[in-house]
């Protein structure tokens, strides 16, 4: 018996073996934690608006981002599953000199054009001349983002050179800047203007179609640089302005996802239809709507009125309320509720309009009021823009808040043209204005409060309230300069004291929540607190 | 009178370039600036010499006679310039979209026209019976009916019952007919019933007023026989006006369904109104303002043709 | 004068009993604009007051159409809706009538090159679909009640133009006008005496049919934004956004500002269809 080592005749062996194999069966067929990975299929998405032109160095607009962006790729980027970690994308490494001026960039090898060339630094360095030093009639929007590069330089073919005129700790986030896409520099040579309307990137997806007011159509680039990436063949965008055809196109399964945002009841609306066959994402958003008071104008002028306005908003129960109907909710000052730089609650509250108990605030308003020589009823004008979401209800909360403290107030809507323009010519009251940005960054969200006429004799033309305040424009230097993050953040502390507290220049109202509600067959996407940074290479649906 | 029609149709042309410049006089009267809401939209900040720049690249710079000029130099070739907001040709810009309207427009017609007639001819020729009441109240309670609200109910309709909806983006029907007529049939319903109230209205007046008339009456009472004869002649008469109402409101339908565009979600003529307005798109408006004009000056001339083969009395001498 | 009122109420009494359905329009209007008028007595609630403790309150005790998404009452908005409606529909068609009343009676009295230029030009304006020229309108404008008012009327003008001319041509070849002539009337005498009263009945009978255009009108702008603005009661923007997008969670919210303009649309077009047949055979439809 004990020489014989036939498995059938050792009962012990049988059983181990069983247990094995059962165990082994069971590992396989049980649905794992994460589900691998299937290459193929077409992803179908909405975008709320259309991109004016292709070129992203021109362009703000989101309606560019989502089905022009997987056309290409950036040199470093962010972490679409991990913001704010930027991570390798064109550039496969780099290195900081000690004194923070140079960043060396390493280019990988063997990334092509769509058309076939090969990309190297050349492409890399026009690029960003394109973008930091744009020639003739070359209009490039984030210039002014740059002002701290000197030069761009690309010694050989695979590295490039970033010279700074000053240490500048954001830097490397700046680069990731979901605006930057790289472009050929054979073609910009010939034709700077030609990105505007034609595609050519090394992108995860090939451009195939445009049509307009109608669909955006890309598939998948066959010898994309990423080995096995993209999982999907290809996408198409559709193009659906109204909020309900929206959600009608992803209850009826005819679209998966839409990038920007729902509202509260579109998210209800379509978890309600699809039931399990829907996932919900939400997070906070770099995005938050403002109040912009025009000094230029009696009793705005006065420190107090303005004060009282602000005072007299209760942020707290409105945000219960408005974040029940529109897409807006969190509560917070300069920086995002949310971000690294959030201020927290406790500190948050000692600031005038954030306090908690809105009777104590609201009768303060009304002394102030009276201090101020406002009488009541008096009437003023609300400035906004034309958009539903979420202008419209802000700006209806706004009103019946002001209303409480006997003020009147009369709505005048525009489109968003004229509604620029007015706010740059000073032709208002108050406007309700709005900031979205790609990145949790003092430099980038607190430029357009500095004066209006900055001491070098610069102007500020994002400051439509027309004020100056020396000292605003020497904290924000301060703070920009600043590299110990623990001192920089007690700096736009103070900031954000004289702004929201002391002279109450402009207001922040509620901050923006992002709700991504999408279909379960979506995987591999994760919601970031910007709509900017959506990013299709990794990204694969089931069956 | 074919001297009188071909008179007409070439005094469309003069009429045109008259139309062509009202049209481009009004629309410069729009205040906006197309440039900065493009550059500034977003809620970032341009430099004045951004703006002007590509105020220059788009000729909004040179005087208004020079913008004049190469607008209506350009209409003889169809060359109604490039849109300011895309730069793409206008005129591949609303081919692309007059295809889907055109098609509803017609779809419209033919569902209102297949209801009005029938019913207008029995509620006038059964006058004061509750036919007729049935007929006046629901064609009165069609006009009364926002027309997006019926969009809206016929759409939640679909989607609560058959948790189905009309595919999104537009086929041509020689390309896959079957998605083309399911996402055009529930919009030319919506705006059929509206259409064909008015049509139904009009035809049951034209046929009241004609068999007023002496000789139908007579026909009338001299019995079946006589009746079949005079009323098929009665209704060629009765015609006229309806042919006009038709008419009419077809044209109309090109240009001016902006809102159910909206609410069935259709890339069609309505919608590009809308935003080349919102967005100061000047050379767009103005084409389209001169496509809209076009359509209407030409069926007019389509329904004085037809106005002269239903009614033999009819002569432009 | 008393004749003259005696003449009307006669004519008044023989116009109800022909055409009850046209008088029953007209009390219900009667009615509507009662309402509309009292909305300061008859509202239980502040139109404008926001309730974040009673959003979406289905009709009932406390709020007998419920309230909407800002906790705000629908029949008082209803009820103050009312007055922008009739503010706007009967402005609108009554500017819009009246220019375009007077500008077809200048071009039928005066002929030649003034009556030609008219015609062009109402001809290429009616080319356009009444909304677009509104669209566009606005977009000089800008939005607000004041400005939609104006949009409108403006877009009737060249319609009723059209109707009116048609009229006072019919009566500047009478006997009448040539006489007056002969004798050396003035213009304004001839326009008043002879003209004026021949083109009243199709005034009336296009402003009551444009009323109920007006209406919807607005009710169409609101809906894409650009008529009237929050927070003013206004039923177009009542049936715009918050209530399309909570439809199936607080239908009340576009119910019954739907009703109230399929309502009153309704009476205006009877009424206007009743007063067509009395007043002027020619026209009827």
């Amino acid at each position: 018996m004990h020489g014989s080592h036939a498995p059938g005749r050792r009962p012990e062996l049988r059983i181990v073996a069983v247990l094995v194999t059962g165990l082994l069966l069971w590992l396989l067929s049980a649905p794992l934690g994460a589900q691998q990975p299937r290459t193929g299929g077409t992803l179908t998405f909405i975008v709320s608006a259309e991109p004016p032109s292709f070129d992203a160095h021109r362009e703000v607009t989101f309606a560019l981002i989502h089905p022009a962006r997987p056309h290409y790729n950036l040199l470093v980027k962010f972490d679409p599953l991990n913001y704010p970690k930027v991570v390798p994308d064109l550039a496969e490494s780099w290195t900081i000199s000690p004194d923070g001026t140079t960043y060396t960039f390493k280019i990988r090898r063997g990334v092509r054009f769509h058309d076939g060339s090969v990309l190297t630094s050349r492409d890399i360095k026009a690029s960003y001349d394109k973008i930091i030093f744009p020639k003739g009639d070359v209009i490039s929007v984030r210039q002014g983002a740059y002002t701290m590069v000197a030069a761009v330089e690309a010694p050989d073919p695979t590295t490039v050179l970033f010279r700074l005129k000053w240490k500048s700790p954001s830097f490397l986030q700046d680069v990731a800047s979901p605006w930057n896409w790289i472009y050929k520099a054979d073609i910009i040579e010939k034709d700077p203007h030609w990105y505007e309307r034609n595609i050519m990137g090394t992108g995860p997806f090939k451009f195939v179609e445009y049509v307009r007011g109608s669909h955006w159509v890309g598939v998948r680039n066959e010898d994309y640089w990423v080995k096995g990436r993209p999982y999907l063949d290809g996408y198409r965008a559709v193009f659906i302005g109204n909020a309900a055809a929206q959600v009608n196109a992803i209850k009826s399964g005819q679209a998966l996802v839409e990038f920007r945002g729902f509202s509260p009841p579109q998210r209800d609306d379509v978890v309600r239809t699809l039931g399990s066959g829907a996932t919900v994402q939400e997070s906070g958003w770099l995005c938050n709507n403002t109040v912009v008071f025009n000094s230029r104008h009696r009793p705005f002028d006065d420190a107090r009125f303005r004060k009282a306005l602000s005072l007299a908003i209760d942020r707290w129960g409105g945000s219960t309320a408005l974040s029940q109907i529109a897409f807006v909710g969190p509560v917070g000052g300069l920086l995002r509720p949310e971000g690294p730089f959030a201020t927290p609650p406790a500190e948050l509250e000692k600031l005038a309009g954030y306090g908690r108990d809105i009777a104590a605030a609201r009768a303060e308003a009304k002394k102030l009021l009276a201090e101020a020589g406002v009488p009541e009823g008096f009437e003023f004008n609300l400035l906004n823009r034309n958009v539903e979401m979420p202008y419209r209800y802000v700006a209806v909360f706004l009103i019946d808040q002001w209303r409480q403290i006997g003020l009147k107030v009369n709505h005048v809507v525009k489109e968003t043209g004229p509604y620029l323009a007015d706010e740059r010519a000073g032709n208002f009251d108050a406007a309700v204005d709005f900031n979205c940005d790609f990145y949790d960054d003092p430099d980038l969200q607190l430029v357009k409060f500095l004066s209006v006429e900055l001491p070098n004799g610069s102007v500020n033309g994002l400051n439509y309230g027309g004020y100056i305040d020396r000292t605003l424009d020497r904290l924000y230097d301060e703070q920009s300069r600043t590299e110990d993050a623990t001192r920089r953040i007690a700096v736009v502390r103070q900031f954000e004291k004289r702004l929201l507290d002391e002279k109450v220049w402009q207001i922040y109202v509620l901050w923006w929540k992002r709700i991504i509600p999408h279909s379960t067959k979506l995987h591999g996407y994760k919601v970031g607190p910007s709509h900017y940074l959506e990013d299709l290479q990794d990204v694969w649906i089931s069956e | 009178m074919a001297r009188y029609l071909t008179h007409r149709l070439l005094l469309m042309i003069p009429t045109l370039l008259v139309v062509a410049v009202i049209i481009f006089v009004l629309v410069r009267v729009i205040p906006g600036d197309i440039v900065e809401l493009r550059l500034v939209s977003g809620g970032s900040f341009v430099t004045a010499s951004v703006i002007e720049a590509e105020r220059a690249r788009l000729g909004l710079n040179k005087p208004i006679w020079r913008q004049f000029v190469d607008w209506m130099s350009g209409l003889p070739r169809f060359d109604l310039g490039t849109s300011m907001w895309t730069a793409a040709p206008i005129a591949k810009e609303i081919a692309l979209r007059f295809q889907l309207s055109l098609q509803l427009a017609i779809m419209s017609t033919l569902i209102a026209v297949t209801l009005a007639l029938p019913l207008g001819i029995a509620a006038a020729v059964r006058r004061g019976t509750w036919v007729d009441h049935v007929v006046q109240i629901l064609s009165v309670a069609g006009l009364a009916t926002p027309s997006f609200w019926l969009g809206i109910l016929l759409l939640l309709f679909l989607l609560s019952n058959f948790h189905w909806l009309p595919p999104l983006t537009f086929t041509p029907l020689w390309v896959n007919p079957k998605a083309n007529l399911l996402q055009l049939i529930w919009p030319a319903l919506a705006v059929g019933y509206r259409y064909s109230a008015v049509t139904t209205r009009m035809t049951r007046s034209a046929m009241l007023e004609v068999l007023q008339e002496d000789y139908v009456r007579t026909a009338w009472a001299k019995g079946l026989a006589q009746r079949v004869i005079v009323i098929r002649h009665a209704l060629r008469n009765a015609m006229l006006p309806v042919v006009t109402v038709i008419g009419l409101e077809f044209a109309f339908l090109i240009g001016g369904l902006v809102v159910t565009e909206q609410v069935f979600n259709l890339n069609g003529i309505g919608k590009l109104f809308v935003d080349a307005i919102a967005r100061r798109d000047y050379t767009m408006i103005q084409g389209l303002l001169l496509l809209v004009a076009t359509v209407y000056i030409v069926v007019n001339f389509l329904i004085e043709l037809l106005y002269v083969w239903l009614d033999p009395r009819v002569s432009y001498g | 004068m008393p004749r003259v009122y005696r003449r009307q109420r006669i004519w008044l009494a023989r116009f109800v009993r022909r055409y009850p359905l046209g008088a029953a329009a007209g009390i219900a209007i009667l009615g509507l604009t009662a309402l509309a008028g009292l909305a300061n007595q008859l509202a239980p609630y502040d139109p404008l007051a926001n309730d974040f403790g009673t959003m979406f309150a289905a009709p009932g005790a406390r709020h007998w159409f419920g309230t909407d998404a800002f906790g705000r009452d629908v029949l008082s908005r209803v009820l103050y809706g009312a007055r922008t409606a009739l503010l706007v529909g009967f402005a609108a068609s009554l500017v819009g009538a009246t220019i375009g009343g007077i500008v077809g009676v200048a071009a039928a009295y005066f002929g030649g090159t003034t009556d030609l230029i008219i015609q062009r030009l109402a001809d290429i304006m009616i080319s356009f679909p009444i909304i677009i020229l509104a669209l566009a309108i606005v977009a000089i404008l800008g939005s607000g009640t004041f400005n939609l008012i104006a949009a409108i009327a403006l877009s009737f003008v060249p319609r009723i133009e059209l109707v009116v001319r048609a009229s006072a041509l019919s009566v500047r070849e009478t006997t009448y006008v040539e006489a007056a002539r002969a004798i050396g009337a003035r213009h304004w005498r001839i326009v008043f005496r002879h003209m004026v009263p021949n083109v009243t009945a199709p005034y009336l009978v296009m402003l009551t049919a444009f009323l109920g255009q007006a209406i919807l009108l607005e009710a169409s702008l609101s809906f894409l934004g650009l008529g009237v603005n929050e927070p003013t009661p206004a039923w177009g923007l009542m049936l715009s956004g918050a209530a399309v997008e909570f439809v199936q969670r607080a239908p009340w919210m576009a119910v019954f500002p739907g009703l109230a303009i399929t309502f009153t649309v309704l009476a205006f077009n009877v009424l206007g269809d009743s007063l067509r047949d009395a007043l002027d055979p020619r026209l009827r439809t």
